[in-house]
C-alpha cells in the first residue's frame, strides 16, 4: 500500500466519527452554522461596504490596515512591516501561503519559521501543504518521526508522537521568544469592531499573537462577519466540523495590547504587541463574488472536512489542487486564487462534500460551473450541433 | 496518475457522435433497441433507456484510447469495432424485461422509442459541456414534442440526472419519473448482501431510500457500515472520472471495492456505470438490484 493510502485512511477513520460525535453531542452546533452561513452572505452581498468598516475598525483600535488586490500588493506591504535580518514566527495561515509570504520573507534574509506543528514539518520537509487544516496529513507518523530524526535530532521512526511533539516543541518556544513579529491568518474578523478571531490547539497562535512585538494578520475579504457576535461564533463552527471541539484555543485581537488599570483610561500597547496590523486580501475573491455559482465558495469556513469524504481526494490527495488549497474546496479555490480550471476537471460530483459541508455549499455544482468555464476559455469556443 | 486527458477533444468527439447519430459513441441501434419485443412503438407514456444499460460494458475500451487521441478522426474506425459482447447483452436486456415486468405488475404498459429513442447526454452535463448539453437537451426535448410523449420514466441515475436537469436550459412540461417511484419488488430473495449507492440517487435525486425500501422489502438482508454504506461516506466508483483520467477512475473504484469486500461477497449496484467500474476490483459476485428482486 503506498504511504499516501496509510495516510489518508488513518486519517479518515479518526476524523470521520469524530465530526458526527461532536455533532450529536452538541446540537446547537447546527443552529450556529446556519446563522453564521446567513451572517456571511450579508456580508457577501455588500462586500464593499463591510470591507470599508472592518478597515476603519481596525484603525479605530489603533492598529494599521491595507486592502491589497494580489500577491504582490500584499508582499510589498509585509515586506515593509517586517524589513531584514529578522525572526518572523507564523501561525499558519493558508493565506499567507497562498500569497508566498514566507518564501518572500526569507528572500529579504529573515529567519522565518512555521510554527504549526503540520506546517513546521512540511517546512522541514520542503513539501506543500495536503490539507486545509492538517497539512502534513500525507505523512505517517513513522515518516514523521524520520524526518524530526533527520532535521533536529532526539527521535526516530519508532518514537511515540507524544516524543516527537515535545522535540519541535523545544525547538520552537526558543523562536517565540525571540521573534521579533508573529504572523497569522483570521478564522474571522469582525466588521464592527476590526477583532481578528484565531482558533486553534497548539498554542503556537497564542504565542504567535502575543509574544512579539509586531503582529500581522492577513485574510481574505470572505472571513469577514458583520459584528464581533457573528464572528465568536465562526471558531466554534469552524472547530466542530474539524472533529476539534471543543477547541484548546480561541484568540481574539483587537488591535495592538492594551491596559485601562490607571483611571480606567485604556492606553495601547500593554505587555503584548505594540503594533498590529490587518491585511484584507482581495486575490480573485471580488471577482468571484460577482458571480452568482462561484459566490458559494467565499462560504467556505476550511474546515477540511470534505476533504475527508471526497473519493478523489482519497485517491490522489496531495497533488489534487493548487497548495495550499487541495481536496473538494480546494478545486474551487484554485480556481478563485489561480484561474487553475484543471482540478474542477476531476469532480466526479460524488456529492458527499455538499452532505458535510458546514455551510452547505454545493460544491459540486460550483466544480460544475468551474469545467464549463475551464472548457469555454482561452479561445474554446461552445462545441455547435448541425 | 495524474493527467488530464484532451477534454475539449474528447467534447468534439462525443458532440460530432450526439449529431450523427443522437448517442456518445457510434452504436448500432439494434444493440440498444434488441431487448424490447412487445412493447408498443411510442405513446404518451414511454420506458426510457439512454441506451446505458445496453452500451456501458463497451465503453471501457473507448475510454483506453483516449489519452492517445490528437484528433477524434483517429477514433472512428476503432470505435465501429467495440461493442458488447452476447453475454453482456444478454445480461443488459434481461435486466431491462425485468423492469419493464415490474412496472406491468404496477399496471404500467410503457411504449418505447426503439432505434428512435436517443441518448440523454449525460456525459455532456457530467464533464461539464453545460452550454452543449443545454443545446443538445433543447434538441431532445423537441424529439419527444414530435413523438408526443408526456412522461418519461428512467431506467438508470445517470440519464434520470439529465432529464431532471433539462428544465435549467429548455422550458418543458414532460413528466420525468424513475421507475424505482413505480415498482414493488416481485420476487422474495433471502441472504446477505451489501450495497455500493448510486451518488446521483442517494446524494442528488431523493432516491436512496426508495430503492432500499424494495431490497429489504424483498427479504434481502443488507450488511450496512457507517462508514462505507452510510449517505455521507459512501464512495463513488469512480466511472464518471474515465473520460477525465481512467487511473484515478480506476484507483478510486479498486478503493470503493476494497472496502466493499469487507462487508460482504455478494455486492447490488442501481446503476450500469457502477456495475462496470467496480466488476474488474470487486472480488465476489455484483448484481444489479433488477436483476435480484425483480
Amino acid at each position: 500500500m503506498l504511504s499516501w493510502d496509510i495516510a489518508v485512511n488513518r486519517a479518515i477513520n479518526n476524523a470521520v466519527p469524530k465530526v458526527y460525535k461532536v455533532l450529536r453531542e452538541h446540537p446547537y452546533i447546527e443552529e450556529l452554522a446556519k446563522r453564521l452561513r446567513e451572517a456571511k452572505l450579508e456580508v457577501l452581498n455588500n462586500l464593499e461596504k463591510y470591507v470599508e468598516e472592518t478597515l476603519q475598525s481596525v484603525k479605530n483600535n489603533g492598529g494599521n490596515a491595507y486592502y491589497v488586490h494580489d500577491e504582490k500588493e500584499a508582499q510589498e506591504i509585509v515586506g515593509k512591516i517586517v524589513g531584514k535580518g529578522k525572526i518572523v514566527v507564523m501561525g499558519k495561515s493558508m493565506v499567507a501561503y497562498e500569497l508566498g509570504i514566507r518564501k518572500y520573507l526569507e528572500s529579504l534574509g529573515n529567519e522565518v519559521w512555521e510554527t504549526d506543528l503540520g506546517e513546521f514539518l512540511i517546512q522541514q520537509a520542503n513539501e506543500p501543504p495536503s490539507h486545509i487544516i492538517a497539512p502534513a496529513i500525507h505523512m505517517t507518523k513513522e515518516s514523521v518521526g524520520k524526518l524530526l530524526k533527520e532535521k533536529l535530532g532526539g527521535v526516530d521512526e519508532n518514537s511515540k508522537v507524544e516524543d516527537m511533539v515535545a522535540v519541535v516543541r523545544k525547538f520552537l518556544r526558543d523562536k517565540f521568544v525571540k521573534a521579533d513579529v508573529g504572523i497569522t491568518g483570521a478564522n474571522a474578523i469582525a466588521a464592527d469592531t476590526g477583532s481578528v478571531l484565531l482558533v486553534e490547539n497548539e498554542g503556537n497562535i497564542r504565542f504567535t499573537t502575543v509574544a512579539p512585538q509586531i503582529h500581522i494578520a492577513i485574510a481574505g475579504v470572505e472571513k469577514i462577519l458583520p459584528t464581533l457576535a457573528d464572528a465568536m461564533i465562526e471558531p466554534l463552527v469552524q472547530s466542530a466540523y474539524a472533529g476539534l471541539y471543543p477547541p484548546t484555543y480561541v484568540n481574539l485581537t483587537s488591535g495592538p495590547s492594551s491596559t485601562a488599570d490607571i483611571e480606567h483610561n485604556r492606553v495601547r500597547p500593554a505587555h503584548g504587541p505594540k503594533e498590529f496590523h490587518l491585511i484584507l486580501v482581495d486575490n480573485g475573491r471580488v471577482k468571484a463574488n460577482k458571480d452568482n455559482v462561484l459566490r458559494e465558495a467565499l462560504l467556505c469556513i476550511r474546515c477540511g472536512r470534505c476533504h475527508f469524504h471526497c473519493p478523489i481526494y482519497r485517491a490522489i490527495g496531495n497533488i489534487w489542487g493548487d497548495p495550499p488549497y487541495s481536496g473538494p474546496m480546494g478545486a474551487m479555490w484554485s480556481y478563485i486564487v489561480k484561474g487553475d480550471t484543471k482540478p474542477a476537471m476531476y469532480c466526479a460530483h460524488s456529492g458527499n462534500c455538499k452532505e458535510v459541508c458546514p455551510m452547505r455549499i454545493n460544491i459540486p455544482r460550483v466544480l460544475e460551473h468551474i469545467k464549463n468555464l475551464g472548457l469555454h476559455s482561452q479561445g474554446k469556443d461552445k462545441l455547435d450541433y448541425k | 496518475m495524474y493527467h488530464v486527458n484532451n477534454l475539449s477533444e474528447i467534447g468534439k468527439i462525443l458532440v460530432d457522435n450526439l449529431n450523427r447519430y443522437y448517442m456518445p459513441f457510434p452504436v448500432d441501434k439494434k444493440v440498444c433497441s434488441g431487448w424490447a419485443k412487445d412493447l408498443h412503438r411510442g405513446g404518451d407514456t414511454i420506458i426510457y433507456t439512454s441506451c446505458m444499460y445496453q452500451i456501458e460494458p463497451a465503453v471501457g475500451m473507448f475510454l483506453k484510447f483516449l489519452p492517445s487521441i490528437s484528433s477524434f478522426k483517429v477514433l472512428m474506425p476503432l470505435a465501429r469495432l467495440v461493442k458488447p459482447s452476447k453475454s453482456q447483452l444478454d445480461r443488459a436486456y434481461k435486466i431491462l424485461n425485468n423492469i419493464v415486468e415490474a412496472l406491468e405488475k404496477s399496471g404500467i404498459k410503457p411504449g418505447y422509442l426503439y432505434e428512435e429513442e436517443p441518448y440523454s447526454g449525460a456525459i455532456l452535463l457530467e464533464m461539464g459541456f453545460l452550454e452543449e448539453f443545454g443545446e443538445y437537451a433543447k434538441k431532445i426535448v423537441s424529439l419527444f414534442r414530435e413523438k408526443g410523449v408526456k412522461k418519461i420514466i428512467t431506467v438508470d441515475p445517470h440519464t434520470h440526472n439529465a432529464l431532471t436537469r433539462y428544465q435549467e436550459f429548455v422550458k418543458h412540461d414532460l413528466e420525468i419519473v424513475n421507475y424505482l417511484e413505480l415498482v414493488n419488488y416481485t420476487k422474495k430473495v433471502e441472504g446477505e448482501f451489501t450495497i455500493h449507492d448510486s451518488c446521483l440517487y442517494s446524494r442528488f435525486l431523493g432516491l436512496r431510500e426508495k430503492y432500499r425500501g424494495l431490497i429489504e422489502k424483498s427479504g434481502i438482508k443488507l450488511v450496512e457500515d457507517e462508514m462505507i454504506t452510510g449517505k455521507d461516506t459512501s464512495s463513488c466508483c469512480g466511472g464518471p472520472l474515465g473520460p477525465v483520467d481512467l487511473k484515478v477512475s480506476e484507483k478510486i473504484a479498486e478503493n470503493r471495492a476494497k472496502d466493499l469486500e469487507k462487508l460482504s461477497k455478494r455486492l447490488l449496484v442501481v446503476c450500469p456505470i457502477c456495475y462496470v467500474t467496480l466488476s474488474p476490483h470487486f472480488k465476489g459476485e455484483i448484481m444489479d438490484i433488477a436483476e435480484v428482486i425483480f
